[in-house]
């Protein structure tokens, strides 16, 4: 019986190569796919290729992966998608081909995606009466119109396969769905037609379950997190797919763990509903799921079903918000949390002697309640005998002279303040703040294309 | 009846989608699912978030899994772009509901 392997090669921009890499040479697979895309990391990019053209894609893949075993991928036949191209598909490209000229690797064939950004078609869709409904706030997108930085629908797998049936080795798209990555090889292998939900979704699910590379083998892992082998090599998750049976595991001689409990903690992340999880390619229905220990570091995952994809597609608009400065002081033994506290106090009170409007403040106190927050420990006993404790005042206002004010008044309170200030990490820096608005788009405003561009 | 941490029966992890976190609560053992049904019900929850989850909570029960998904609104500050929390993502959303002190029966655990 025919069986697809794909290994999940990357889990954001600026992960470790080194699992992708450990797979491209000793995992028996047909396919790798690399998810370099968190929501953000469009905005981010589409900053950078306004300074630099040339920017814009997540040049990792190419330093980082394909240089260190990009070739012996292709001689093996492995196959790689990765939405790396970010917002310069035709940047990366030209990247790969530049290495590939360079490694003698004639014949090499790159398939590229392009239409998933749409910014300069927000006019005409205007214009059509599509108003951008912002999902999770009210207001109206024509104040955001002169302050977007990048308008990327979330694309699914028909470009990526349409690049994968003209023989491309590896398949390059901008805001691709982290899963279609991984459906489109699956579905190309298998023949599933495009309404063929049930197993539509069961390629979207061997997507999520790799597309956070590490995650789905032991990082992150609350269950057991000491007894996960080896982390120090953590291997990343690789599905194996039949007509019949959908299984995941990882490739031989790595760290890492596959088991019910790592395979679960991974299956409803970031997932809302699970019985319509929502992507371009089907809406997901993993409510009846199973997930099966059925050999060493081998997964079943069962139940899984598809309805049919939603008619228009998830578009990320980001935008231009604000500005934002952190600042940070650290005391020590004893009462080092008061201490904070007070030179918290007093910086404000300065803050308001200067008369700066801050549209948001918000303070907290490392090694005490920055992370749990409001849910945190402040009994006596957790406070009254810390050893060191942070003071941190983070600080939003759309005025950038405003947030700009605070930098100079925190180094003085060492020689100012409460005793045993210390200041670190050096000056603060006035830091852009990019807004997401989540919204949708009809399917019919794109215009996606596979491209293959063959190294001479 | 004792108390006991969440973590003490479970296990899960912490996501994010713009300003909304969702933590999935697996039980350890499959006898605890019935005490995660009903002592972290969204109401419960609501409660000890406080100002911390400004929206509201949805709880999706996966018995097959033996888990449950909580969808927070409005949870992470304005979220990853936003937030000027220092775990803009909410990674430690999951560790925070495992805090969550519940009721069990003598015996039950």
């Amino acid at each position: 019986m025919k069986k697809v392997a794909i290994g999940g090669g990357q889990g954001f921009w600026g992960d470790s190569p080194d699992a992708a890499i450990h797979m491209i040479r000793n995992a028996d697979i047909q396919y790798m796919g690399c998810d370099y895309l968190a929501e953000l990391t469009l905005s981010i990019m589409a900053k950078q290729q306004l300074k630099d053209p040339t920017k814009g894609f997540a040049p990792d893949f190419v330093t980082r992966i394909l240089k260190e075993a990009g070739k012996e991928a292709w001689q093996k036949k492995i196959r790689i998608c990765t939405n790396a191209g970010g917002m310069n598909v035709e940047g990366c490209v030209d990247a790969i081909k530049n290495w590939a000229t360079g490694s003698e690797m004639a014949g090499y064939k790159i398939g590229y995606v392009t239409g998933d950004s749409i910014k300069d078609k927000i006019p005409q869709l205007l214009k059509d009466g599509w108003t951008f409904p912002n999902f999770d706030y009210d207001g109206n997108f024509n104040e955001i119109l002169d302050k977007i930085y990048n308008c990327n629908a979330y694309i699914g797998h028909e470009g990526i396969e349409g690049c994968l049936a003209q023989g491309a080795d590896v398949v390059i798209t901008g805001r691709a769905a982290d899963s279609a990555l991984f459906l489109a090889p699956l579905k190309y292998e298998f023949g599933w037609a495009g309404d063929d939900w049930d197993n539509l979704a069961r390629g979207i699910m061997a997507g999520h379950l790799l597309e956070c590379g590490g995650q789905g083998a032991g990082g992150n892992y609350m269950y057991d997190w000491r007894n996960v082998p080896r982390m120090d090599e953590l291997g990343f998750p690789i599905a194996e797919l039949t007509e019949d049976t959908f299984d995941i595991t990882k490739a031989p001689d790595c760290g890492g763990i596959i088991c019910e409990q790592s395979c679960k903690e991974q299956f409803l992340y970031e997932v809302h509903d699970p019985a319509n999880y929502l992507t371009p390619d089907v809406n997901v229905d993993i409510s009846h799921a199973t997930l099966t220990q059925i050999g060493d570091n081998r997964v079943r995952v069962g139940g899984v079903k598809g309805k049919p994809r939603p008619d228009t597609l998830k578009l990320c608009v980001g935008y231009h918000k604000g500005w934002k400065t952190v600042s940070m002081l650290s005391f020590a033994w004893p009462d080092a949390y008061e201490k904070a506290q007070y030179c918290a106090e007093v910086i404000m009170k300065k803050m308001q002697r200067r008369g700066m409007k801050a549209d948001d403040i918000h303070i907290s106190y490392i090694g005490l309640n920055s992370l749990h927050l409001g849910v945190a420990d402040m009994s006596e006993d957790a406070v009254k005998n810390l050893n060191e404790c942070i003071m941190r005042i983070a600080i939003f206002s759309e005025d950038k002279s405003e947030c700009a004010k605070i930098i100079p008044e925190i180094s003085p309170l060492q020689l100012n303040g409460p005793p045993g200030a210390s200041f670190f990490g050096g000056r603060a820096r006035v830091q852009e703040v990019m807004a997401l608005w989540p919204t949708t788009v009809p399917r019919d405003a794109l215009n996606i294309e596979s491209h293959i561009l063959e190294v001479k | 009846m004792p108390e006991i941490y969440l973590n003490d029966i479970a296990h899960g992890r912490s996501g994010d989608k713009g300003d909304t976190s969702n933590v999935c609560v697996y039980a350890r053992k499959p006898e605890y699912y019935k005490i995660i049904e009903r002592e972290v019900t969204p109401e419960k929850l609501k409660e000890y978030f406080g100002d911390m989850v400004k929206g509201e909570i949805t709880r999706y029960d996966v018995p097959s899994l033996g888990g449950f998904n909580f969808v927070m609104k409005h949870a992470l500050g304005g979220g990853a772009t936003m937030s000027l929390r220092l775990d803009s993502l909410g990674k430690s959303m999951g560790s925070a509901v495992m805090r969550m002190k519940i009721h069990v029966e003598d015996g039950e655990v």
